[in-house]
């Protein structure tokens, strides 16, 4: 606790897609180029043994940010800062080939991220191997047992194709994958999106003991509050593109500033079945190719004014809260009953 | 070791693959003739009751002989009868289908390696590269194939000396075959590899520093080569056929290592003079020979693509 | 004075494969009345999908309805041949699917694809049924519904496109809706959107609705009562606000405890050892006994059925009155 490390630091992170139709179709149906900013000056960073989420509708950017952090996709702008090493630093090839085994992805689709023609045991192994961990084909061997126990399989599963195993031990099997190369810095994609509510309760808790254990930083990326709620030290909303507010995760569900993130917690279901009178919610996500001037929530917001329409909002600190609004700085917005 | 056979076997025991094709009486009898075709050719020095290229054995006053029938000369019996140099049929027909054989495998593996090698550089690369492979292979899609063989057998014959133009004549062949025929395997390996290689599990190799000549050979080759065998089986039948034309057309194998087009050319020469055996015999064994090949791809297309079942 | 519109008695799908036959639904007992909503509850493997598409007649071969009634406004229709049932379809059962995209034909207006099936259940004019279906669209609350009529579902958003699947189920009035997991391709804020609108086709037109999903949470929010599944198996049924407050069968107990709360401390999550068993590997007795801490003797050899505890429904020895203190 007494030494507050960060480890990871994103500055005005953007990345735009070119998303304009093929050349020819272009100048047959006379369109321009277009253009989607996925991701639009983000900022954050993640204390060392810490977990930072990151919320928010599909199309929102939060994976983006998530493909970006760990390097398989470049920044068209802003740049991300991983163990005191600027990661787009081409000079320092052999300082990022040894961050490369520190950094580790958990995606959502457990199916999809196990080659179905690989045994366990080999798809476990292979950072051992690329990243040249373990000298002999025993010592390799012992490493994917112990791996497997740490995550709650037999050292038997070894011998399996990822196809015998259920959905819930497959994310384990990606999670051991993830640990082989005593990673600092993990990169959660949605890693229980795609499971059962009592298999996500199994993962969500391993991940917590193995933090516990290793001292894991994580960058948690989902779009359910409550689990995100349950694993993050601090708190991103994002909305097209940008983070409207950061918080610690108690603070933002009891005191939440920014409007948007006040209607996203409003739809929340209740599960207290306290039955309380809810403000309905208006709209939708507008189109991000084409988003809306000046703060781009302004059309859903019921607190916009002219400025919100024109100018960005920058973020404001208020007692440990980013948040991006104009509301919210000039105290225009009511304080949540 | 032993066990691990037994549990390779009981795997096979209980596939899908297995089951579905003891459910299929085409499939099974596709398999069967094929083997059978196959096999003939292999062991046809074995098999055959003559040897028609060695012409100590050969006897002219065998010619003409029809099948089943002794030869007014000789009275020698032959099953299917003789050509007009007193060679038998059915073992000329055993001998050229190695030759027709050994074309269309080696054709095909030729076309599978160049194809699936471009068709992972292509959708795996991407970019200039992808567009550069893929026009080529459109280029090459505008023309028939036969005539694209036509034209490399034509450019290579020019090429060689006369005196080895036989002996090439073979090697000749599989290259213009598997020339015109490694588009569809680029198209295909291209295809599913874009599938492959957004996949979660490439992305991890990619994070855990493997090179893309190693993401390409040890995770996205494995995942295509499903619909790679399905378009090798079906091309083997087409390169037999390819081979036939070419050297019916007489730009293929050469008589001295006469293959089943070659027969079939020979024969057309006898076919209205009455001697019908010396083509239809060649033919036939050609037909089965494509048919059952291509009925076991088809089957094959519809037990791996789970989509039809 | 509610009367039942649908009642399920002892429904059991069976799918014969070459090893063996499966039973992803195996012994299903409930009812809906009308203007309820019933939650259907469970995990992937629970066979809740497959119960649903028993109901409309809807399963795709070789599975088939090996046992049990199906009778909507007191009339059997679990045997009826497949030209009947395909009427029934629509006219009397609604449908609502995860994608909308498989229930909409992309080449089609929305406009006439709602009026086509109006005009085929209804027996209305073309004229009529156009503004039928405006009115159907507003009930849904697609702004500017009249100006949209004509628009192709790619123009709509996902949120609204099941808005639009929703009118459709709605055409021809039936008095049951099947829902199945309707809000699980859509994004939170857009899913509280549609339960408002389901809620309200419920309480206004008196539609049964079944609404099948894996969320508590929309449970929480729109059903009246919930049955909870499990590999197969009713294993408890009862009122919302019971099932979720006061969860009796371990299984619930742990499915609730699993889910990780909006308030107070992020303690550990309570999970539930294992998972769901494959429909090949179903164990004997109660099929939730390997993963229940309070298993006991007769658990592993019989089954418990279905026996009312308080307001619920439970099937569990736990509740059992010749076990309970034995």
């Amino acid at each position: 606790m007494a030494s507050k490390n960060i480890l990871v630091k994103v500055n005005s992170l953007t990345r735009i897609f070119d998303v304009s139709k093929p050349w020819l179709n272009r100048i047959l149906e006379r369109e321009k180029k277009q253009f989607l900013r996925a991701v639009d000056d983000v900022s954050f960073s993640i204390i060392e043994g810490e977990s930072f989420a990151l919320v928010g509708e599909s199309g929102s950017g939060k994976s983006t940010v998530a493909k970006m952090v760990v390097g398989l996709l470049d920044p068209t702008k802003g740049s991300i800062i991983i163990d005191n090493i600027d990661i787009s630093d081409k000079n320092k090839k052999e300082e990022l080939r040894k961050l490369r085994a520190e950094i580790q992805m958990i995606f959502q689709d457990p199916f999809a991220s196990l080659n179905p023609r690989w045994r366990v045991d080999k798809i476990i192994a292979e950072p051992l191997k690329s990243f040249k961990l373990e000298k002999s084909e025993k010592q390799i061997s012992a490493r994917v047992d112990e791996l497997l126990s740490l995550v709650g399989l037999d050292a038997s599963d070894g011998r399996k194709f990822p196809h015998e195993f259920s959905g819930g031990q497959r994310q384990r099997i990606c999670i051991a994958r993830a640990l082989a190369s005593k990673p600092k810095f993990i990169v959660c994609d949605e890693p229980t999106s795609a499971l059962d509510v009592s298999v996500q309760a199994q993962i969500l808790n391993l991940m917590r003991d193995l933090q516990d254990e290793f001292g894991l930083t994580f960058l948690f990326i989902s779009h359910d509050l409550s689990v995100v709620r349950h694993m993050a030290n601090h708190v991103g909303v994002m909305y097209l593109g940008r983070i409207v507010e950061i918080a610690n995760p108690k603070v933002l569900f009891e005191n939440p500033q920014h409007p948007y993130t006040r209607m996203l917690l409003d739809a929340i279901p209740d599960l207290e079945m306290s039955n309380k009178e809810r403000k309905p919610i208006e709209g939708e996500i507008p189109n991000p190719i084409d988003p809306p001037s000046g703060c781009t929530f302004h059309p859903r917001c019921p607190y916009a004014d002219e400025e919100c329409k024109i100018k960005i909002p920058a973020p404001i600190n208020i007692k440990g809260i980013m948040v991006a609004c104009h509301g919210v700085a000039r105290g225009r917005i009511p304080a949540k009953q | 070791m032993f066990t691990k056979i037994i549990e390779n076997f009981q795997r096979a025991r209980n596939s899908d693959f297995l089951y579905s094709f003891t459910k299929s009486p085409v499939a099974i009898i596709s398999f069967f003739i094929s083997l059978a075709l196959i096999l003939g050719a292999i062991f046809a020095p074995f098999i055959a009751p003559h040897d028609p290229f060695n012409p100590a054995t050969l006897n002219l006053m065998n010619g003409f002989s029809a099948p089943m029938q002794p030869n007014e000369f000789t009275g020698e019996i032959f099953w299917l009868g003789t050509d007009d140099q007193g060679r038998d049929v059915f073992s000329t027909i055993l001998f050229g289908m190695r030759i027709s054989l050994f074309v269309g495998f080696a054709a095909v593996a030729f076309a599978m390696v160049l194809g699936v090698t471009l068709g992972l550089i292509a959708g795996y690369v991407g970019g200039w590269i992808d567009a550069a492979i893929m026009r080529i292979a459109d280029v090459q899609l505008t023309f028939p194939g036969i005539l694209v063989a036509m034209l490399i057998f034509g450019i290579v014959k020019g090429f060689t000396p006369i005196e080895q133009r036989d002996e090439m004549a073979i090697w000749v062949l599989i290259i213009a075959i598997g020339l015109s025929e490694w588009v569809q395997f680029a198209r295909v390996v291209r295809g599913a590899t874009l599938v492959e290689k957004n996949k979660e599990y490439v992305q991890a190799a990619r994070l855990n520093g493997r090179s893309s000549t190693g993401i390409m050979l040890s995770h996205i080759l494995p995942n295509v080569l499903g619909p790679v065998l399905v378009i090798a089986t079906i091309s083997l039948a087409l390169a037999i056929i390819a081979e036939a034309t070419l050297s019916f057309l007489g730009v293929g194998a050469p008589p001295t290592q006469p293959s089943l087009g070659t027969l079939i050319r020979i024969g057309q020469g006898f076919l209205f003079s009455g001697e019908w055996w010396i083509i239809l015999f060649p033919a036939l064994t050609l037909l089965m020979l494509a048919l059952s090949v291509n009925l076991l791809g088809d089957w094959l297309r519809d037990v791996l693509n789970p989509k039809l079942r | 004075m509610s009367e039942n519109i649908l009642d399920v008695i002892d429904l059991s799908v069976e799918i014969p494969t070459r090893h063996n036959i499966l039973k992803p639904v195996d012994g299903l007992n409930f009812n809906i009345k009308r203007g309820e909503i019933l939650g259907v509850v469970g995990e992937s493997g629970a066979g809740k999908s497959m119960a649903g598409n028993a109901i409309i007649g809807l399963l795709e071969r070789p599975a088939h309805i090996a046992d049990g009634e199906i009778w909507l406004n007191k009339k059997r229709i679990d045997n009826l041949p497949a030209e009947s049932m395909r009427k029934i379809r629509g006219k009397e059962i609604g449908m609502i699917f995860q994608d909308p995209l498989t229930s909409l034909n992309p080449l089609l207006p929305i406009g006439e694809q709602l009026t086509e099936t109006i005009i085929e259940h209804l027996k209305i004019s073309k004229k009529e049924a156009l503004d039928r279906a405006i009115t159907l669209l507003e009930e849904v609350r697609i702004p500017a519904a009249t100006q949209r009529i004509n628009a192709y579902p790619h123009q709509f958003s996902g949120g609204m496109r099941q808005r639009v699947v929703i009118a459709l189920a709605l055409a021809a009035e039936p008095s049951l809706v099947i829902a199945d997991e309707p809000t699980t391709a859509l994004d939170v804020s857009v899913q509280a959107q549609i339960i408002s609108v389901l809620k309200k086709i419920c309480k206004e037109r008196g539609t049964a609705i079944m609404l099948i999903t894996h969320d508590m949470g929309v449970i929480a929010e729109s059903a009246d009562r919930v049955a909870v599944m499990y590999s197969g198996q009713i294993v408890e049924i009862g009122k919302t606000y019971n099932i979720i407050k006061k969860p009796r069968h371990p299984y619930t107990v742990g499915l609730m405890g699993s889910i990780p709360a909006l308030k107070g401390d992020n303690e550990r999550l309570v999970q539930i050892p294992g998972s769901m068993p494959r429909l090949n590997n179903i164990p004997p007795g109660c099929s939730f006994h390997p993963r229940c801490e309070k298993a006991f003797e007769p658990c592993y050899n019989k089954r418990p059925l279905l026996s009312k505890i308080g307001d619920s429904k439970v099937a569990c020895w736990l509740y059992d009155e010749g076990y309970k203190n034995g």
